[in-house]
């Protein structure tokens, strides 16, 4: 296929919630260009066999990790159990993140702590844990998945937005400290996908949706894959500290 | 490695070596390298970025963990402070 020259044959990935919908679709997207994947999930088990067995049919080497990114030991455990099998990872998709939307009168502490635990605290020791081996190396791609939100702000997302919106800082910071290191760190915004969130939303609401993109379609988890396996192929060893929007438009 | 850790002067001309190798320093010879000049700025005129592939290297050649930037300031200090360093580990270890 022509567009196997993006070239991942046996580079190693972890997509980190990497068992459902954008995850999912990044980790088969890798799969599918001949990489090894190890998808990681935190809590359901039901999906993440499902997934496993999908990868295995389409990937050369892959691993199923059940993690919670939001505690230390846990993602320690997790990298170096991938590190003992695999040597080495070239490529981190920091993808897993969770939203608790309350308008921020009725947000609680607890709703503020646990999306910034997991979308930001997450990609932060996830981060952390892998780039050791990816200084020695000296290669290394860091992918973070970022959120409309965070660019344009969104009623009922202060949480969520704040944490998206950390992320990209920590991108920007994170590609400056590795850029000499053969190491780029970018992130990925996507737009609104279709998932099945989306696919239940009443036709109103999903009109009013549509009407604020450009394109006039919701994107396809695969339309950002695409993006984020550009970001992570080697001649995109250029770019680092970017924001790349795939997302119709919209922002 | 344990012969080259308990003999100072091998130590430190290893450590020179593996310095020049891994931020492949060209130009600088393992002479110029004075073992008690500081490696950061002024000394060798390395910064914080090679530091953390000093930290990897070290990690990976001698198992030895520099566990924070205070730890790294005082192995960092010079070659005879970073063998210095290496030795007390492997003290500690055995």
């Amino acid at each position: 296929m022509a567009h196997n020259s993006v070239g991942f044959k046996d580079r190693r990935v972890i997509v980190t919630g990497g068992t459902k919908g954008l995850g999912k679709a990044i980790a088969l997207a890798f799969a599918r260009e001949g990489a090894w994947v190890g998808v990681n999930y935190s809590s359901d088990d039901e999906s993440a066999s499902r997934t496993e067995v999908e990868l295995e049919s389409v990937a050369t080497k892959s691993l199923l990790l059940k993690a919670d990114v939001s505690i230390g030991a846990d993602v320690q455990k997790m990298i170096s159990s991938v590190l003992d099998q695999w040597e080495y990872v070239d490529i981190l998709v920091n993808n897993a993140g969770i939203i608790r939307d309350k308008l921020l009168m009725f947000l609680d502490e607890e709703d503020w702590d646990r999306v910034l635990e997991v979308n930001l605290k997450g990609t932060y020791l996830c981060s952390r844990a892998i780039i050791k081996t990816m200084i020695a190396r000296r290669f290394g791609r860091i992918i973070n998945i970022t959120s409309p939100s965070a660019l344009t702000g969104r009623a009922g997302q202060t949480n969520y937005a704040a944490s998206k919106g950390g992320i990209i800082s920590f991108t920007r910071s994170l590609s400056k400290e590795m850029a000499r290191l053969g190491i780029t760190v970018n992130a990925v915004c996507p737009g609104i996908i279709s998932t099945p969130m989306i696919e239940n939303l009443d036709q109103e609401t999903k009109s009013n949706l549509l009407h604020m993109i450009p394109m006039g379609r919701f994107g396809e988890p695969e339309d950002v894959a695409w993006a984020v396996l550009f970001l992570a192929s080697e001649k995109a060893g250029y770019i680092t500290g970017q924001v790349l929007a795939a997302d119709g438009g919209l922002t | 490695m344990d012969e080259i850790v308990n003999n100072s002067e091998a130590l430190c001309e290893f450590l020179k070596k593996m310095i020049i190798d891994t931020l492949k320093l060209e130009g600088v010879t393992v002479e110029r390298i004075d073992r008690s000049a500081p490696l950061f700025r002024k000394g060798l005129g390395l910064d914080s970025i090679d530091a953390l592939e000093l930290v990897v290297a070290i990690e990976k050649i001698f198992d030895v963990i520099i566990e924070d930037e205070e730890v790294g300031k005082r192995a960092f200090a010079s070659i005879s402070a970073l063998a210095g360093f290496i030795q007390n580990k492997y003290k500690q270890r055995n």
